[in-house]
């Protein structure tokens, strides 16, 4: 059971500065000014940029509006991720405001995922948190929620409301005290030096022995180069929502105050800033 | 144990018989790896000539269901969208030929395994002959028509656009969180029966022709 709430408030509402600027390639009817906007971490980039998207209507004819997507310094930026784990994985250690760039042409269909209405985000994100819950309760806790439920966990999301989604969130946090913690951490690891987009496999949070596993031990396992070592300077950044918690945190706590919404554990490595 | 889920070494197992047949029978599945890793997929490419209906229908009530996704997509019955989608597959020849424009189309089937899941996953993406890659809703319209029904009540439950967990493309992908469901029963008698199955054969041999994808009789004698 999850009690530390200050934590998982913490988590919720927190928001990137963003400057979205319209690619200079799109036709426009006169001069488009920036638009500024406070990107909750949690949320995701479609779900949350209808004013973008007005904005820069106002100054385009509709013939030459496709479906809108984004980039940063040349990378799409894939939707489906959550807008935290995009600004980690692409921009942290930059200079704020993230600068997004905003297209309304040549949609990228090789590297995006179309996304035209809501509802995708919505089964993009109810499909996401069944596959936590396969991991953690073999699916037991999600398939006994009704569907009232589910859209409580979603309306939670969409409209930003903390209390009316953890309300229901809470039970999917839940486990037995005998067994110490979830069947399995549902997380993933980012990284943007392969082709592979993330690693997500099975990993337990209870040593057989009864010890907790750490997020250390995951790593390990996982991705050793992350570790620092004695010898070496540090090569890599390990980041959740921004920030580098220490390695010897138990990825059971993790897992239930530093996952996102959609109750994974994003977990992003970049390169160390070397200054 | 769990019947209806596959361990992930059983599940290379099965691929692999499946790839013996396959090189008998020619009909061009192959493994894919992925650098670096033991993991990889089963591939297979394939022509197929269908007839899609570029959304119209499904586009129209998903928007219109844009503030309460999921609940409201329950589509209408609508006559047109079965009648005009039947799929022609070369073998069924028999088949007659609907009414609209049938056209080739190249399609790519990935059979993944889901470690979540504890089952196989099929993702797949198809393009006309020109390179245009199908939309989400054509692809809803060119899946057999009974499997519209299911469709119908609840689409992005059932295929929808993800991105393929190894190459970090957009596939569609067959949601398999309800695949022990149907496999439960079917290994439950071979079990009572005492006999072996190919899980990845039997599975496939289901949700494969949903989606267009021939799966030969003959690979029914890597059951036993």
């Amino acid at each position: 059971m999850a009690d530390d709430k200050d934590v998982l408030r913490d988590v919720w509402f927190g928001r990137i500065p963003t400057c979205f600027t319209l690619n200079p390639d799109e036709i426009t009817e006169r001069e488009a000014e920036p638009y500024y906007l406070l990107l909750p971490r949690v949320s995701y980039l479609t779900l949350v940029t209808d004013k973008v998207k007005k904005h820069f209507l106002k100054v385009m004819k509709t013939e030459d509006v496709e479906e809108m997507w984004f980039e940063y310094e040349g990378t799409p930026l894939k939707w489906h991720y959550p807008i935290g784990v995009l600004f980690d994985l692409h921009a942290s250690n930059t200079v704020l405001p993230w600068n997004i760039t905003v297209q309304f042409r040549n949609f990228p269909d090789r590297d995006l995922l179309h996304c035209q209405s809501n509802s995708i985000v919505e089964a993009h994100f109810m499909s996401s948190i069944k596959e936590a819950d396969a991991l953690k309760h073999k699916s037991q806790v999600i398939n006994d929620m009704q569907k009232k439920d589910h859209k409580q966990l979603w309306m939670g999301l969409q409209n930003d409301k903390f209390d009316q989604f953890w309300a229901m969130n809470r039970k999917l946090m839940e486990y037995s005290t005998e067994e110490g913690g979830f069947r399995y951490i549902p997380f993933r690891i980012y990284q943007t030096l392969s082709d592979r987009p993330f690693i997500q496999k099975l990993f337990r949070p209870v040593s057989p022995e009864g010890n907790a596993y750490t997020l250390s031990d995951l790593l390990k396992e996982m991705f050793p180069a992350a570790l620092p070592t004695e010898r070496e300077p540090k090569r890599y950044q390990v980041l959740i929502h921004g920030i580098e918690p220490l390695l010897e945190t138990p990825l059971q706590w993790l897992s239930e105050h530093l996952s996102h919404p959609d109750n994974f554990l994003h977990i992003c490595i970049v390169p160390a800033p070397s200054d | 144990m769990n019947l209806g889920a596959l361990e992930e070494d059983t599940f290379s197992t099965c691929c692999h018989l499946l790839l013996q047949k396959s090189e008998q029978l020619r009909d061009g599945w192959s493994w894919e790896s992925v650098q670096g890793s033991p993991e990889g997929y089963l591939k297979k490419t394939a022509l197929r000539s269908a007839v899609i209906t570029s959304n119209a229908i499904w586009s129209q009530e998903g928007s219109k269901c844009n503030s309460e996704a999921h609940s409201c997509c329950q589509y209408s019955s609508d006559q047109q969208v079965s009648e005009k989608s039947v799929v022609v597959d070369e073998d069924d020849r028999g088949c007659t030929v609907p009414e609209g424009s049938s056209q080739f189309l190249q399609y790519e089937y990935h059979i993944l395994y889901s470690c979540s899941y504890r089952t196989p996953v099929l993702y797949f993406r198809a393009c006309t002959l020109e390179g245009r890659s199908l939309s989400l809703e054509e692809v809803w319209s060119s899946v057999h028509p009974d499997f519209q029904v299911r469709l119908r009540t609840s689409p992005l439950n059932t295929i929808s656009q993800q991105e393929h967990p190894l190459l970090g493309q957009p596939f569609f992908m067959l949601h398999p969180c309800r695949t022990q469901e149907f496999m439960r029963p079917v290994l439950q008698v071979a079990q009572d029966q005492h006999r072996s199955l190919n899980y990845v054969v039997v599975w496939l041999s289901v949700v494969g022709p949903l989606v267009g994808l021939d799966f030969p009789q003959e690979y029914s004698t890597l059951l036993q």
